[in-house]
């Protein structure tokens, strides 16, 4: 090709985006929408399930306080601690569940895959930044409240090329 | 009457003396880093005369983390997180060797899905490092629509490998023993529609940035590596095979599916800058064609991970297995005493090979040239320091 050929090709295919839809996810308006409710893992399967890895869900009627998720993290990012809770729950003794400190967490999921008992899981929320360090540190309690993430925005690919709607 | 002998005389009476210029004057030392040269804390001294480079002394070492001693404190599980950190844009890659070696320890043999599983997320994973990379190559030239776009087109990867591991840079997703779950459903038309787009979108890379007469004049002829230096120096990857020799992981010592897989490996003669940056480029194209086989041939279903004990341990032996990363081959060489934690771990990586030909490419050019040699290079610090 030649010299000028060549500038000209690409000037022209710089300029023919001027019309074209742009890509960028504009983001507090628009949120990206996820596979499912988040991260989950089968233990009788022993395999996991597909979807986002953000803040965990702890389910307290099915936590026995085994510790098996903080022994896991413990070479990993040592975010989870086990605590007292006022609970009393038949299948809980101790009265210990996990508190998750997300200035540590890395999102590996590696805890859920250890719970036996199918009371770990993680969700779509990743919204979790905060003033203090001190409010990073999840409790039980605020662990069971299911996060209210709306996604509703893909990539849609037409002949006009690609965009996020 | 102002000769240089009447001026030298005048002197001379004024008790002045007149001093030559000595080669060591002429020269002057700049070090290009330690603040990111690029991408990553990295020192690179150099020597200049006039506009010319006459001495280069590569010091990395800034973010050594100790990763291979970290290893020997955890079980093999626990040690996947931290190993794919230094470079997170390649961990499905990282990781994936690393279970290659553990597996051949502890005797597990992989689900043929989960192979499957695996060389899809770890293609895709190319293809995000390698847009990055090419993002950063493009703003070092002076080229910022070079480094608008494939920043935004890495989404579309990050978009699939999002859907399919959970996470959008550190996946976590190779394991001994297969991968962590399996895909979600309508994942492979996904793949298609964007892998497909993205073709698309590689004919416009080449319009605006690899023909263009601006970009081949600054790197065409700059840098030669000759096929025997290449091959002297132990170059890997996209460096060496821009050098005419192709030599390809995946071609040379097929893991998991990768012998059942048709591609071809691609590599140029000149082994040049442009060669340098034209040969990721044309993996990128072929990484497209190899996913499109691999969603192809893939087992509609099926077991994708093998069961593991809790703490899972072999016998005492040692491993080594190699894999083709963005940067060339990656090694994990584990050693096993019998206990569920290695003995030692010793990672071998692309990325400190490729630096070691910096040196001889950059005496005899000139100092413009330097981002245009280094960066192709296909150098990631971090992972060099590991």
């Amino acid at each position: 090709m030649t010299t000028a050929g060549g500038f000209i090709k690409a000037i022209e295919s710089g300029t023919k985006h001027l019309v074209i839809r742009r890509f960028t996810l504009r983001y507090p308006e628009q949120k990206l929408k996820f596979v499912g409710d988040g991260y989950q893992f089968d233990p009788k399967r022993g395999v996991g399930i597909a979807g986002y890895r953000g803040r965990h869900i702890l389910i307290h009627d099915k936590c026995t306080g085994c510790q098996l998720c903080a022994i896991a993290c413990e070479g990993i990012a040592e975010a989870i601690g086990m605590v007292k809770v006022d609970e009393q729950w038949k299948q809980n003794k101790k009265a210990i569940m996990p508190q998750i400190d997300y200035g540590k967490c890395v999102f590996c999921g590696l805890c859920v895959d250890a719970c036996p008992f199918y009371a770990l899981f993680m969700t779509n929320d990743y919204e979790l930044s905060s003033f203090t360090k001190e409010h990073l540190i999840y409790t039980p309690g605020q662990l069971a409240i299911k996060p209210k993430y709306q996604g509703d925005v893909e990539i849609v690919i037409d002949d006009r090329g690609a965009t996020h709607g | 009457m102002t000769s240089l002998e009447d001026k030298v005389e005048e002197s001379r009476k004024l008790g002045l003396q007149i001093v030559k210029e000595s080669e060591e004057d002429r020269l002057m030392t700049l070090s290009v880093g330690p603040q990111h040269p690029g991408s990553g804390h990295f020192r690179f001294i150099i020597k200049l005369d006039g506009d010319y480079i006459v001495y280069c002394d590569p010091d990395p070492g800034y973010v050594h983390r100790g990763e291979e001693k970290m290893c020997e404190y955890r079980n093999v599980i626990q040690n996947i997180p931290h190993l794919e950190r230094p470079v997170i844009h390649d961990s499905n890659n990282v990781t994936y060797s690393y279970s290659l070696a553990i597996e051949e320890l502890v005797g597990i043999e992989v689900p043929r899905r989960g192979q499957f599983i695996r060389a899809i997320a770890s293609e895709l994973n190319r293809q995000v490092y390698t847009l990055y990379w090419l993002a950063i190559y493009g703003i070092f030239l002076g080229h910022s629509t070079m480094f608008m776009w494939p920043t935004g087109d890495r989404e579309l990867f990050i978009d699939l490998l999002e859907a399919l591991t959970g996470a959008r840079v550190t996946h976590a997703f190779n394991i001994p023993g297969g991968v962590r779950n399996d895909m979600p459903d309508g994942f492979k038309d996904r793949c298609i529609r964007q892998v497909r787009y993205f073709e698309k979108r590689l004919k416009e890379y080449e319009d605006i940035f690899y023909n263009n007469p601006l970009f081949r004049q600054r790197t065409e002829q700059v840098g030669v590596l000759s096929k025997e230096d290449a091959a002297k120096l132990g170059v890997t990857g996209s460096v060496v095979r821009a050098s005419g020799i192709p030599y390809d992981i995946r071609k040379a010592e097929p893991y998991d599916i990768y012998n059942e897989i048709d591609f071809k490996v691609q590599y140029m003669k000149s082994g040049d800058s442009y060669a340098r940056s034209y040969v990721p480029f044309l993996d990128m194209k072929e990484s497209c064609h190899i996913i499109e086989d691999l969603l192809d041939k893939m087992p509609e279903s099926g077991e994708v991970r093998a069961k593991l004990q809790p703490n899972p341990k072999g016998p005492p032996g040692e491993a080594y297995r190699r894999v083709e990363s963005g940067r060339g081959a990656l090694g994990y060489y584990v050693v096993s005493d019998g206990t569920p934690k290695p003995y030692r771990v010793k990672i071998s990586v692309g990325s400190f090979r490729n630096i070691l030909a910096l040196p001889y490419l950059l005496v005899g050019q000139k100092l413009a040239d330097m981002p245009a040699i280094y960066w192709s290079l296909n150098y990631w610090p971090v992972e060099a320091d590991r």
